[in-house]
């Protein structure tokens, strides 16, 4: 597909690999030539357009103030693109009402480096909030919590607030309730950006358990130690461009 | 889905939110609660005004006292004259033997009646009003044409008073609708704005809520029963103060009210009335809440 961001100013594009083109599932993530633009004028994203298939573990690399904040907030529609298109999970996420944007998140699970998580509820209720929006059955909600918080080792601490928690354990409660609801994508920003070298490896292996699974899975990073160890496809990005993907095979 | 757990969590959630921010519900609570004390008030004289009205309507009666000097048949074809009115429905004649007996009767006898010489009471005729029309109009047309006939010497009810009073009461009921107004606007705009700093002080919750796929529904709704708990608890809070109030104000007012009500004993509001004020502060807390979760917006 071919088109033009009229609104970009035009400036000389490095050259882009072609996506790459594995065996396995379809494309759930998909953008075309998309762009960001703040009211300030300043371009958090130019011109991006990438695949991601299902199944796949994919890094988002670059300096800060490159856009991947920007790229993982267009892709569960916390805010909208300038230009382009954005299909996830078969839906044009650039032109998702606002009444359709929850049922587009209940299958969006997302981490931030920051956790997100609420002081005030346990680590169980935190984690059972995915499921509660949904509507589960309280003794479902109660079974998957708490097969969730084995799989991620905290069923012991379930009880407890988050703030008693270490980082890299409210990470995991985090993570939990990400995956709770058995999502088709996950989006990780810096999931471990505020822990140290072990606990980063503790949650990275995590996810990539969920990417085993057949989780969709997009981790934006700056950690390089961490997309070595991993040596999956890694997209990355500079100044709102993509630069660079390279695909996991080739590491 | 299941609409009761759904049911469940929103309940759970909005109980959850008023423990965990219980200075700005007790200011809504407080609100409402100050709202509905002048608004009770009102209630509570327009309540008793319309019960006095009320009770001079019921008795429907027009007395015409009679000249002293008027013979038996005189009497009688007064009588006749007074049931012939239009708006009459029956006329009793209540001669002066029967008048002084009656007297007797309310005194217990004593010493006072055992000194008079002669009976000094007039012969009346007691009038009861034909049902329909309006009361104060109808019985003021009566004592009218009662005065116009020779030998009657006086008319009790039918008044004047009552006509005023009706104009006086409707009166304080459109200046209660009036204030009313300006209370409720003003309870709105407090609960309305106390119940959004409720929700900004949970926007970060709100916010995770949202990421993880809530409704704006599902996100909406507690606040909503919040607000509705707190204008019941309001209204509830408001009856109780007033009732104190009340109790207080009552004795100490003694002939103010006799002026209002006359002798009749106050009133405190019907259950009835309660119960429409307290469904009025959940209706503000309600309505409050929709208004500042309308103007929040989540990510």
């Amino acid at each position: 597909m071919t088109g033009r961001v009229p609104a970009a100013p035009p400036a000389p594009r490095p050259p882009v690999r072609p996506i790459a083109r594995r065996p396995g599932g379809d494309p759930l993530i998909r953008l075309f030539h998309v762009s960001k633009a703040y009211a300030t004028g300043t371009f958090a994203l130019r011109d991006l357009s990438l695949e991601i298939r299902k199944g796949e573990l994919v890094f988002l690399t670059g300096p800060s103030g490159a856009g991947k904040t920007t790229l993982m907030k267009l892709l569960f529609a916390a805010e909208r693109p300038s230009e382009g298109q954005i299909l996830v999970l078969g839906r044009n996420v650039a032109r998702l009402g606002e009444r359709r944007i929850p049922a587009l998140r209940r299958r969006i699970g997302v981490v931030f480096q920051d956790f997100k998580l609420i002081p005030t509820r346990t680590v169980e209720e935190n984690v059972a909030l995915a499921l509660e929006v949904v509507g589960r059955p309280p003794r479902e909600v109660r079974s998957k919590v708490f097969a969730m918080l084995r799989r991620v080792g905290l069923q012991h601490r379930r009880h407890e607030l988050p703030p008693a928690l270490s980082g890299g354990e409210q990470q995991r409660v985090a993570l939990a309730r990400a995956l709770v609801n058995e999502p088709a994508i996950l989006l990780a920003d810096e999931p471990t950006g505020n822990l140290d070298p072990e606990l980063t490896i503790e949650i990275m292996d995590l996810i990539a358990a969920a990417a085993a699974r057949g989780t969709t899975v997009l981790v934006a990073t700056h950690d390089h130690a961490l997309i070595r160890r991993y040596a999956r496809r890694t997209l990355r990005l500079e100044a709102g461009r993509l630069v660079e993907d390279v695909p996991g095979a080739a590491r | 889905m299941s609409g009761l757990h759904q049911a469940w969590y929103f309940l759970r959630a909005a109980w959850r939110g008023l423990l965990g921010s219980p200075l700005p519900s007790l200011v809504s609570i407080a609100t409402i609660a100050v709202a509905v004390i002048p608004l009770g008030g009102l209630a509570i004289i327009t309540g008793n005004m319309r019960a006095l009205l009320d009770r001079q309507g019921e008795s429907r009666q027009v007395t015409a006292f009679l000249d002293v000097g008027l013979e038996p048949e005189q009497e009688a074809a007064l009588a006749r004259r007074a049931a012939s009115l239009r708006g009459v429905a029956r006329v009793e004649l209540v001669t002066r033997e029967a008048a002084l007996a009656r007297f007797r009767d309310r005194l217990g006898g004593g010493a006072l009646l055992e000194a008079l010489e002669e009976n000094p009471l007039p012969a009346s005729l007691e009038i009861t009003l034909a049902p329909g029309a309006d009361r104060a109009e109808e019985a003021g047309a009566v004592a009218a044409a009662l005065r116009a006939l020779p030998g009657v010497e006086q008319v009790a009810g039918g008044e004047a008073w009552v006509e005023g009073y009706a104009r006086a009461l409707a009166l304080v009921r459109g200046a209660g609708l009036g204030l009313g107004a300006i209370l409720a606007l003003a309870t709105l705009l407090i609960v309305a704005n106390t119940i959004r700093l409720a929700v900004y002080a949970r926007r970060e919750e709100l916010d995770i809520l949202a990421l993880v796929g809530a409704s704006r529904t599902f996100l909406r709704v507690p606040y909503l029963i919040e607000g509705a708990i707190q204008g019941t608890a309001g209204g509830l809070l408001g009856v109780l103060l007033l009732y104190g109030l009340y109790r207080i104000a009552v004795p100490q007012l003694g002939d103010a009210l006799e002026l209002f009500l006359g002798w009749s004993e106050p009133r405190f509001l019907a259950p009835a009335s309660v119960a429409a004020l307290v469904a009025g502060g959940a209706a503000f807390g309600l309505v409050g809440a929709a208004v500042a979760v309308a103007r929040t917006r989540v990510s």
